[in-house]
């Protein structure tokens, strides 16, 4: 059998290119198209979560329904509770001098 | 109410799904042999300049149920343990215990 001539090989390599519409890189050359090609995969990343119901968005959007969030109302509730106790959370510190002290009494 | 790693994971998610476009056109470019190196390093210096949480990597799939990010079963979106309550209880269709 006779050995084909490499000219002709790469003559039929782009004439194929030119019949299939693909970009003829008989080098190899790195051209990112990889990177336009593939799918986005955004769209997808957004649906993995099922969506959830936000209660005080709602409530916010609509005042007049009165929408009471029960887990909310009972937090704000522990909050006072504690405070009562005196297990409130410390005064935000308004000098450097306060933000120290706070420090060393740990 | 998801727990806060759900939440940055949410955030996550939006933040690639509106930057994608962009960064795979500075891919594109970055990536690209036939361009001059300086184009092409410029893309990339404009690659790094975006955030933590709109590369795709930073996503991670989590427990739909507890958010739970280890021991997760992909084809279902569960944890190992609310995977075994759901299949015990019948939830998952086609699940269920081996035994023989």
């Amino acid at each position: 059998m006779a050995a084909v001539m490499p000219s002709r090989l790469a003559a039929l390599t782009r004439l194929r290119c030119s019949i299939f519409q693909t970009s003829y890189n008989p080098t190899g050359v790195r051209t990112g198209a990889k990177y336009l090609r593939a799918r986005l995969r955004g769209p997808s990343m957004l649906k993995y979560y099922p969506p959830e119901i936000n209660l005080a968005q709602i409530a916010r959007k609509y005042p007049e329904l009165e929408i009471v969030d029960e887990v909310e109302e009972q937090r704000l509730q522990d909050v006072e509770d504690r405070k009562k106790r005196g297990k409130g959370a410390p005064k935000k510190a308004k000098t450097k001098a306060d933000s120290r002290r706070n420090q060393r009494k740990r | 109410m998801p727990n806060i790693r759900v939440l940055r994971d949410i955030k996550a998610r939006h933040g690639v799904q509106a930057n994608e476009i962009a960064r795979r056109a500075y891919l594109y470019v970055a990536r690209n042999q036939a361009l001059p190196p300086q184009v092409r390093h410029q893309a990339q210096l404009q690659l790094n300049t975006f955030g933590r949480y709109t590369r795709p990597t930073t996503v991670k799939n989590r427990c739909t149920e507890t958010g739970r990010g280890r021991g997760i079963m992909s084809e279902f979106g569960l944890c190992r343990f609310q995977f075994r309550l759901k299949a015990l209880k019948g939830e998952l269709n086609g699940v269920h215990k081996a035994s023989w």
